[in-house]
């Protein structure tokens, strides 16, 4: 009773952080959809330089802590004269970081495609984008979605990083409640089930996509 | 039609073509025969720009194939090509495999191209598979659709890799059965086979591959039951006997 108690009295401050917290999902999830996309394609493209530089980016990024690429952007680029308000700090962050993981998605799937595929669509004389466009990533987005579902559920729970970057999302909303309310179970266990609720959506729109693009 | 003029291709240190030299005229049923790794895929490859040639130099009508030029998206839309594993799209059905070329390539209309297309399907005795995913046809009924699929660009000849070494021997007849309508309403074609019957009654012409040369070449009658060269010889022995 109590637990239900304090919960209507803590769920209005929370669910504010929800909001934030699905809005920062969603930006990283465009941003490293797009640029994921965009590493993928580079690598396939066998072009040397292209290949190079989306290696070296995905290879540095990766590399990094997700925390420290988002101190870095937060609080260093700024010296460099580029002010980021925390919230598209910790988009661009996230995406960033999102995009290599992405991008490793994309080339497995990219990869698997049968290389006679890439002839036949050359054979009736199509050029690259149109084979990409028509032929290769409508083949690959069949292979990609499953490992896709899984990294939307992962970006979910990482925006609380964002939260080391003052961006008042759900779990920073939540250690404010619970250091003023001292009530840390019912916070956290609040939060914990926020989180839960959150990737439900996600869920199904996985399987929604791979019912969607899946089916022959 | 298609010109060959001391054409030599290499893949690393293995030289694959040493100097082929020769002509598919119009209207012409070519047979490539010879081992494997003699080089007559790759000869056909570089006739369709999949694979560059280092030295010599191809031409279609005049027009030099050249793999990293743009001009050999024309030349492939001109002289297509079905291969040994059919190499279907298997996210598009029958027909959309065979309007995939004429509507998003040549920029023909849907209509239009549709109606080509089912005129095509039902050319290989397939109009009423139309409808149906490449997964859910035989291997010969596949090889049918590739077969629509490059005469859909309306070309001026087609390049066939052994177009029925990946099927089951009871299928091979049903596609040979295909070519053979193709040679007779005057196709151009040059064919890389095993199917020494078909070379003989369909073919015009037989070249002989060996070790990355053309070794012998004459009419198909000719090559195939009285070769002159020793090579020829040996290779039609053992395939025959087989």
């Amino acid at each position: 009773m109590q637990f239900l108690e304090n919960s209507g009295r803590y769920l209005p401050l929370l669910l504010q952080g929800v909001g934030i917290t699905i809005a920062l999902t969603l930006a990283a999830l465009v941003i490293s959809t797009l640029l994921g996309l965009v590493w993928a394609l580079m690598r396939y493209s066998g072009i040397a330089p292209l290949v190079f530089v989306s290696k070296a980016i995905v290879n540095t990024v990766r590399g990094i802590p997700i925390l420290v690429q988002l101190f870095y952007i937060y609080f260093v680029l700024p010296e460099f004269g580029i002010d980021l308000s925390a919230f598209q700090a910790g988009a661009l962050g996230l995406g960033l970081a999102y995009s290599c993981y992405m991008a490793e998605n994309f080339r497995a799937g990219l990869e698997a495609i049968d290389k006679g595929q890439i002839e036949a669509a050359q054979s009736i004389g199509m050029k690259w984008s149109l084979m990409m466009r028509r032929v290769i990533l409508p083949q690959a987005i069949r292979t990609v979605l499953p490992p896709y579902g899984n990294t939307m559920i992962m970006l979910l729970k990482d925006t609380s990083q964002a939260s080391v970057i003052t961006v008042a999302e759900l779990t920073m909303r939540g250690k404010l409640v619970a250091s003023s309310t001292f009530d840390n179970m019912t916070v956290y266990t609040l939060v914990a089930l926020l989180y839960l609720a959150l990737s439900v959506p996600l869920v199904i729109l996985a399987s929604y996509l791979e019912r969607r693009f899946g089916a022959r | 039609m298609i010109q060959l003029d001391n054409v030599h291709k290499k893949f690393g240190n293995l030289e694959v073509l040493k100097g082929i030299d020769g002509e598919i005229r119009q209207g012409e049923v070519v047979c490539l025969i010879g081992a494997s790794g003699s080089g007559k895929s790759t000869l056909l490859r570089c006739i369709n720009g999949l694979e560059s040639y280092e030295e010599g130099q191809i031409t279609i009508d005049g027009k030099l194939v050249d793999r990293k030029d743009p001009s050999i998206r024309a030349l492939r839309t001109s002289v297509t090509m079905v291969f040994q594993r059919f190499n279907l799209f298997p996210h598009r059905t029958a027909l959309e495999n065979v309007t995939e070329g004429p509507i998003y390539v040549k920029g023909e209309a849907r209509r239009e191209a549709e109606e080509h297309g089912r005129e095509l399907l039902d050319r290989m005795g397939l109009g009423a598979k139309a409808e149906t995913y490449p997964t859910s046809l035989s291997g010969g009924q596949q090889q049918r659709v590739a077969i629509a699929r490059a005469l859909a660009m309306r070309p001026k000849a087609i390049l066939f890799d052994e177009p029925t070494s990946a099927l089951d021997p009871e299928l091979v007849g049903e596609v040979l059965g295909a070519m053979r309508d193709l040679a007779n309403d005057g196709m151009t074609m040059l064919v890389v086979t095993h199917e020494m019957a078909f070379a003989r009654e369909v073919g015009d012409r037989v070249l002989f591959m060996d070790g990355g040369l053309i070794v012998e070449e004459g009419p198909a009658e000719r090559v195939l039951t009285d070769p002159q060269e020793d090579r020829t010889r040996d290779f039609l022995r053992r395939v025959l006997n087989k």
